[in-house]
């Protein structure tokens, strides 16, 4: 494979690419959206669950065909790293990867994986996909229930719905330390993580000289 | 030294990526429910020849979603490679030029008036950004063009012009470039 363009680069893109915003930001929103706002197992809350899955989807592709950074030969999963991380931001350095650094490496994996397992036993509740919910939702406003199969065993349900739930508050707690994470990188260690993932750039790469003289007409 | 890109020359190509990352995000996003659907009718009815197509849509969604992925991964890096490219060429050119000022032996106010020089300036503006008088601009211009063997402003930005239509704006051929006194690399060293 050719040498990539960013070779030589010490740090973290100054802009993470579009996949990777949009995957994130979609994500949050479906997380946020599911876990405080819509009401459980109705009919807006599968559809932003499937959403979020194609998301999902959409971003672990990438971690195979995307650019170098946003690949996950760039960011293995590793305790001892995270952990080796944390130590030297306590330490007061202020170490640079070339993707993520190794401990928000670690918390996107546990994020994947509790969305997968979220989606997975939500999936195994509806049963039915998308639209099938969409008629089983109908069946419960019309309290017509002859277009379903009820015949569902219910301690396999109550197992799926514990392990759901679980997952559901997990995704919210990881959350809630990864915004306290970026916050406290970002602050107190003036090392900005946060507008490579909105839209800014991480330092003053893209301010004008002010040692040009400006341009005189001809 | 670093002239500045104008900043809508890097943000437009990045716009247009955006756009195209954000259809194919729609695209995963209808996959996923087409692909549901297609197993929930599987699970529910079983194979017949309708789900059969329906599957079919599924796997070639999913295989255009990929192959479009990797056409942005593409644009992508053909973008950071242009913008690469113009950094080196920039720098090698920056290099080009202090080592040209190096073999002429210029002062540091003569390297300053060079280089206003070259960016189009003429001396009575030097002089006013200078804070120096135009007698005095003039006369380091002409000292100047005398040590370069031109005969004036326009000549001697061509000197610099001819190095970048030439090609040699890779770091070693700016040194090699460095070592002989007309400024241009020798035949061997550019690449035929």
């Amino acid at each position: 494979m050719a040498e990539p363009a960013t070779a030589g680069r010490d740090g973290p893109p100054d802009l993470w690419d579009p996949v990777v915003r949009i995957a994130h930001w979609g994500i949050a929103a479906a997380v946020l959206l599911n876990g405080l706002v819509t009401e459980d197992g109705g009919i807006a809350h599968v559809w932003i669950g499937w959403a979020m899955l194609g998301l999902l989807a959409l971003r672990l592709t990438w971690g195979f065909v995307g650019p170098d950074e946003a690949r996950f030969t760039a960011f293995p999963p590793s305790l001892g790293g995270a952990l080796g991380h944390l130590r030297a931001l306590v330490r007061g350095e202020r170490p640079r990867y070339r993707s993520h650094n190794p401990a928000g490496a670690l918390v996107a994996y546990v994020f994947w994986a509790m969305l997968a397992l979220v989606s997975a036993t939500g999936i195994a509740m509806t049963g039915t996909g998308p639209v099938g919910s969409l008629e089983r939702n109908t069946a419960i406003e019309t309290q017509d229930w002859s277009t379903l199969d009820l015949s569902e065993g219910g301690e396999w349900d109550e197992w799926l719905e514990e392990v759901h739930e679980l997952a559901a508050n997990l995704i919210l707690l990881l959350a809630v330390l990864h915004v306290a994470g970026v916050a406290v990188e970002s602050r107190l260690m003036g090392h900005n993580l946060l507008a490579p993932m909105l839209a800014g750039s991480r330092s003053a790469r893209g301010s004008p000289d002010p040692g040009t003289p400006p341009r005189m007409p001809r | 030294m670093n002239p500045g890109v104008p900043e809508r020359a890097r943000h437009r190509p990045g716009r247009h990526l955006a756009v195209l990352a954000a259809v194919v995000s729609l695209q995963a996003i209808a996959a996923m429910f087409f692909i549901g659907d297609a197993l929930a009718d599987l699970a529910s009815e079983g194979p017949t020849l309708h789900i059969a197509l329906e599957a079919l849509v599924a796997v070639a969604l999913a295989v255009g979603l990929v192959l479009g992925l990797v056409q942005l991964r593409r644009t992508l890096e053909r973008l950071r490679a242009q913008e690469a490219a113009l950094d080196i060429a920039r720098g090698a050119f920056a290099t080009v030029i202090a080592a040209q000022f190096d073999a002429w032996g210029l002062t540091a106010a003569e390297r300053d008036v060079a280089m206003l020089a070259l960016k189009g300036l003429d001396a009575t503006e030097i002089a006013a950004l200078r804070g120096a008088a135009p007698g005095t601009v003039r006369a380091q211009l002409s000292r100047l063009y005398g040590k370069a063997g031109v005969s004036g402003r326009a000549q001697f930005a061509a000197l610099f012009v001819e190095e970048l239509l030439a090609g040699a704006l890779t770091p070693a051929e700016a040194a090699a470039a460095a070592a002989t006194d007309a400024g241009r690399p020798q035949a061997g060293a550019r690449p035929s």
